[in-house]
């Protein structure tokens, strides 16, 4: 097992990572950027190193002053977190090379997902479902209105260089075909420097469901279970929960085996999420993120796992502590990702946390570097905690997630707690019955009226 | 939070002395207001914490500091004269080893003398004087690991 291990992020993620390193027994190193001198993680862990000016760029995303910190503190291994290096294949195999352990998949699986096309071909041929669209990039208009032909309408034209929901134009009938092809392609030259694309089936209303799964170094691969991201804006998720209210027992059976089944086959090495649109009744694959996510405190509550330690275990070499016979899914899970940011025009906040009191009680958990006296830097996202609570359904889990939003108090910055409390009133979500698109449309009628 | 009863007293006391209607007394981060509202309640009193001047320090002193890689500095990262290390590395204070070193202090630097090397990954970097001056304070020690923003010298 490591001895010390750097963590090579920053707030509540860095504050996870320090957590479960210390209940371990790992010591902890935090790099840190000038602006984040008193963030909670570099207060509390046993060394720490400052990397460099507040800009992503000269500090968090620095493989250079990042790998001297290492080596200078003596750090057996790196956690990279989510975001900034953590699917950068080129700092993991950096990493690997200065004879540290990166707490992550191997490089080439890094490359093999970050490349959306490669990520669906791989998926294709490991026996997961996909949407149906063009085998590569479009080249021209006329080949394309016929694979749109054959795939029927409505269809999506997407950059290939395009990502983060960008670079996307819905084709509805034949008619608009060609000109929207046109507009695409140098749109996607103007936005991304290439103005490759490539097709895909558009569907009208589905449900973003992802799996969480992992592996280790001994051949090992399992499933998680499922975790619903339907409430987004923008394409950035705002609420997630677990079980997903559209699943049955059966379809989740069903894709979670394929799911690990892929992973077992690449022989994939730690933490991932499989995203698949959902739409009825039919999953399919979006893309893969080898890294642990954001929500992943969702799932944690549901098996009761940790599943940072389990990534800590898998890179030291040890084999996956959890199996199918071990995972038990308990009651109902949600999370709300709190924002420093105007909850209704959702411009970013930041400034001094005057006061900060976190909800409690009985499976309620805030994962959060924030507190009393707080300043939020305005250099990085405006994510200053996650809210997550567990009841024995859905029902008691979003009362009391009502009950917990009332109770927190983050005071002297905006903060989106007054929208999850408007979303958890609404009859779509308290039905479950709910798409990637419910959300702003509802928010839109919202601000007609 | 410790109430300070017999500071209240003394200002409750004085107040009535010298027919003052209000008193502020403030010390480092503690400031106790004492006011009069009328003549027949009592004076209400309380005490809060000044507003920090650095706005960074967490309120909670309990919360222990991380040991930093960089030894506590006794010079401020934005006294005028300090020459801040730009990267994560080891300082070395001569060329090689066994040269004598760069600057000593009282040395006269031109602008563009190296002052210090900071090596990181097997590669040396040197560390070149902002402006002509004299080097007042020497911070750092040979072999001494730095991180981004240390002071490594002070040039006056």
């Amino acid at each position: 097992m490591f001895k010390k291990v750097l963590i090579a992020n920053r707030g509540e993620i860095a504050l996870r990572i320090h957590r479960a390193c210390k209940e371990m027994g790992i010591e902890t190193v935090a790099v840190h950027s000038t602006a984040d001198a008193n963030a909670m993680a570099v207060r509390l862990a046993d060394e720490s190193v400052c990397i460099g000016p507040p800009q992503s760029k000269d500090s968090y995303l620095n493989i250079h002053q990042i790998l001297s910190a290492a080596t200078l503190t003596g750090a057996d291994a790196i956690h990279p977190g989510y975001g900034f290096l953590s699917e950068n294949a080129q700092f993991a195999r950096m990493v690997e090379e200065h004879g540290f352990t990166f707490i992550g998949p191997k490089p080439e699986h890094i490359d093999l997902m970050g490349d959306k096309v490669s990520a669906k071909q791989t998926a294709q041929k490991l026996g997961l479902p996909v949407i149906p669209g063009s085998p590569g990039a479009v080249e021209d208009a006329e080949s394309g209105l016929e694979m749109a032909k054959d795939m029927g309408f409505p269809i999506l034209i997407k950059a290939a260089s395009g990502g983060g929901g960008r670079g996307m134009k819905v084709v509805r009938h034949e008619g608009e075909f060609v000109e929207q092809y046109k507009t695409a392609r140098s749109e996607a030259k103007a936005n991304f420097g290439d103005d490759t694309v490539y097709m895909e089936k558009y569907l009208e209303k589905p449900r973003h469901i992802e799996i969480q799964i992992f592996g280790d170094k001994h051949g090992n691969a399992i499933h998680l279970g499922e975790r619903d991201c339907s409430t987004q804006r923008r394409h950035q998720k705002v609420i997630e929960e677990a079980p997903s209210p559209a699943l049955s027992e059966e379809g989740r059976a069903e894709i979670g085996n394929l799911a690990a089944n892929m992973i077992h086959e690449m022989g994939y090495i730690g933490a991932g999420t499989i995203e698949f649109l959902w739409e009825n009744g039919q999953f399919f694959f979006m893309e893969m993120n080898t890294r642990i996510q954001v929500e992943h405190p969702v799932t944690e509550m549901l098996t009761g796992i940790d599943l940072i330690a389990e990534q800590i275990r898998v890179a030291a070499g040890e084999p996956l502590t959890i199996n199918k016979d071990i995972i038990k899914f308990r009651g109902h899970a949600m999370e709300v990702r709190i924002n420093a940011e105007d909850p209704d025009t959702f411009i970013p906040s930041p400034g001094e946390i005057k006061t900060f009191h976190a909800a409690g009680g009985l499976g309620v958990r805030f994962d959060s570097a924030a507190y009393n006296g707080y300043r939020i830097p305005p250099y990085y996202d405006s994510m200053i905690g996650k809210l997550i609570v567990h009841g024995r359904n859905r029902e008691e889990c979003m009362a009391r997630m009502k009950r917990a939003i009332h109770e927190t108090v983050v005071d002297g910055v905006k903060t989106t707690l007054p929208l999850h409390a408007w979303i958890l009133e609404q009859p779509e979500f308290v039905s479950g019955d709910y798409n990637i698109h419910w959300l702003e449309k509802k928010l839109a009628k919202k601000n007609e009226s | 939070m410790k109430i300070d009863a017999d500071a209240i007293r003394q200002l409750a006391e004085l107040l009535e002395e010298t027919g003052l209607t209000e008193i502020e007394v403030a010390e480092g981060e503690k400031m106790i207001r004492v006011g009069k509202g009328n003549p027949a309640a009592a004076a209400p009193a309380h005490v809060h914490a000044a507003p920090n001047a650095h706005a960074m320090m967490p309120s909670d002193p309990t919360i222990p500091q991380a040991a930093s890689l960089a030894a506590p500095s006794q010079v401020a990262a934005n006294h005028p004269g300090a020459v801040t290390s730009p990267m994560v590395g080891t300082a070395y204070m001569s060329p090689e080893p066994g040269a004598s070193a760069f600057i000593s202090k009282g040395s006269t630097v031109k602008e563009g003398d190296t002052l210090v090397i900071i090596e990181a990954m097997k590669v040396m970097n040197p560390i070149k004087a902002p402006k002509s001056g004299t080097v007042t304070q020497i911070l750092v020690e040979n072999g001494q690991p730095v991180e981004f923003g240390e002071v490594l010298v002070v040039l006056e």
